[in-house]
């Protein structure tokens, strides 16, 4: 179809879900969430010495790269014909939440950049390093932003009222959640890229205890989410009922509750009660439900994109 | 100062889409965008159901929810209340198509015609008006308006359930419209007070909005 929006839809009152919004967008929602939640964590641990430099300074590239992979998606689904054109896109930030996410993730990454650069050759000597004074106050600035990203993934959203299911200020909450969730289980992948057994076995007994208690903030956040919802007007029921019951059942109950929630609920408990050692059991499974809950957290995007419907035009 | 309204006869639209005609080939917009449509509905049960038909289309809003939610400013009102899409500023967030309640702008990209990929003639003048990648929606036939001609639904409906006027003129047909007939805004809940007025029942004045959000 070379036309997008509800391009197809037949001309009956009733009510239609939005299809322009599509998965590309799911994945720069992911991808901004959880690398805004990755570098705020990262900053955060390594200030407590909780993490490891190296997983810390990985951590900072791999948050760097999937931002702009996500931004990459993004430009995607804009599409060829926008061209240099989407620096218009900085135009207006007094009102339109598209803008001033631009202009954060500009921010953020134009941060991590400079945080990064004593890490690159040549560049060694510049005083924006861990301990530094500038490093600090930049270290700070990042925190600052990446919270501001996290809150923005889900504001853009529901910051119009034309889609009732995302009309709450329930949906900005939750992919904060989501976002330190994902951020949190990508640590352990971190460290594993980062320095295969040594760097896991540090991460590992820092990350499962916050990890479970994200998995149940964020399933009870997703629970209060969907009952909020399923009480509200008759568009906010039709979102759920497509989300529980409807064309996304298996997005949702397999792939968000089961893959995203479950499973790595039950992995995370078996690992606090074994050992944590790189090549045990445990760890292996820790670092595979870390792998499972980026899937559910990609998933939650896409599946709250799909039911967003709007209501009646009249 | 001119302030320009439409207003829809829900008791005299009889579904025909002479408007959706009208508006196609007046605006010569490609496949799958429609600025203009007739929604149906069905009401009742059998042996009292009947068919409903309502018009639909940008309704011009005095705060529209799409210039809000733009990134680039592409959408703006003109000093005569009608609210265009610049498309040399739209970069195609689709960011107005998920702002708008009334689900009224499209994105066309630019591929293929009513007849493939080979465009005709007509498709070829009609389509170089429009952008590629960019945002499409109702510009109130202002083209028209400026040549003071009415819009070419308006023009085209055949039982006169279509009306345009100055809301600032006392005098005009859509203000005698409205003391008339009883009548809503679309949505008016949402605070986006659309330009568009639906008519229903006779004896003026207003019915509070019945959407369901």
């Amino acid at each position: 179809m070379s036309a997008k929006g509800l391009s197809d839809m037949k001309f009956i009152m009733d009510f239609q879900a939005q299809r322009h919004w599509d998965w590309k967008v799911a994945v720069y929602l992911y991808g901004a969430g959880t690398s805004a939640g990755l570098i705020f964590l990262e900053v955060v641990l390594r200030n407590l010495e909780m993490i490891g430099a190296t997983t810390a300074l990985y951590g900072m590239w791999i948050g760097l790269g999937l931002a702009l992979l996500s931004l990459a998606f993004l430009f995607d689904h804009l599409g060829p014909k926008a061209r240099w054109r989407f620096l218009y896109v900085f135009r207006r930030p007094r009102t339109s939440w598209i803008s001033r996410g631009a202009i954060i993730v500009t921010v953020l990454v134009l941060l991590r950049l400079v945080i990064l650069l004593p890490s690159m050759p040549g560049f060694e000597g510049l005083p924006v390093g861990e301990g530094t004074a500038l490093g600090g106050v930049l270290r700070a600035t990042v925190l600052l932003f990446a919270l501001a990203f996290m809150a923005y993934s889900g504001l853009v959203l529901s910051s119009w009222n034309s889609i009732a299911f995302w009309n709450t200020p329930m949906l900005p909450m939750l992919y904060v959640g989501y976002s330190f969730l994902a951020g949190m289980a990508a640590l352990p992948i971190v460290g594993a890229i980062a320095g295969g057994s040594h760097e896991v076995g540090l991460v590992v007994p820092v990350v499962r205890t916050h990890l479970l208690a994200l998995l149940l903030v964020n399933a009870l956040g997703l629970l209060l989410y969907i009952w909020g919802m399923a009480s509200g007007t008759l568009p906010c029921r039709e979102s759920v009922r497509r989300l529980l019951r409807g064309e996304q059942r298996w997005n949702f109950w397999a792939g968000i509750v089961g893959v995203g929630l479950m499973l790595p609920l039950i992995a995370v408990g078996a690992a606090l009660s074994e050992g944590s050692g790189w090549g045990s059991l445990p760890a292996l499974i820790l670092v595979g439900a870390c792998l499972a809950i980026q899937i559910g957290s990609y998933l939650l995007r896409d599946a709250v994109l799909r039911v967003g419907v709007y209501g009646q035009p009249v | 100062m001119t302030q320009w309204a439409f207003t829809v006869d829900l008791e005299r639209c009889v579904g025909c889409q002479s408007c959706v005609i009208a508006c196609k080939v007046e605006n010569g917009t490609p496949p799958g965008v429609h600025w203009m449509k007739v929604l149906e509905k069905e009401e009742g049960e059998f042996p009292y159901a009947k068919r409903t038909f309502t018009p639909v289309r940008c309704n011009h809003c005095d705060d529209p929810p799409c210039a809000r939610a733009c990134p680039t400013g592409a959408i703006r009102k003109r000093h005569d209340g009608v609210v265009i899409v610049d498309q040399d500023l739209c970069i195609g967030t689709m960011a107005c198509m998920t702002a708008c309640p009334y689900y009224v702008p499209y994105r066309w990209d630019g591929d293929g015609g009513y007849f493939g990929e080979q465009l005709t003639a007509y498709e070829q003048e009609k389509y170089a008006r429009f952008n590629p990648g960019t945002a499409q929606k109702c510009h109130f036939c202002y083209h028209r308006l400026d040549e003071g001609r009415p819009p070419a639904c308006v023009e085209a409906c055949p039982a006169d359930a279509l009306n345009y006027g100055d809301r600032d003129d006392p005098e005009s047909r859509i203000n005698a419209l409205l003391r008339q007939k009883k009548h809503f805004r679309p949505k008016e809940e949402l605070g986006t007070r659309p330009s568009l007025f639906y008519l229903t029942g006779k004896g003026g004045g207003t019915i509070s909005g019945g959407g369901s959000r």
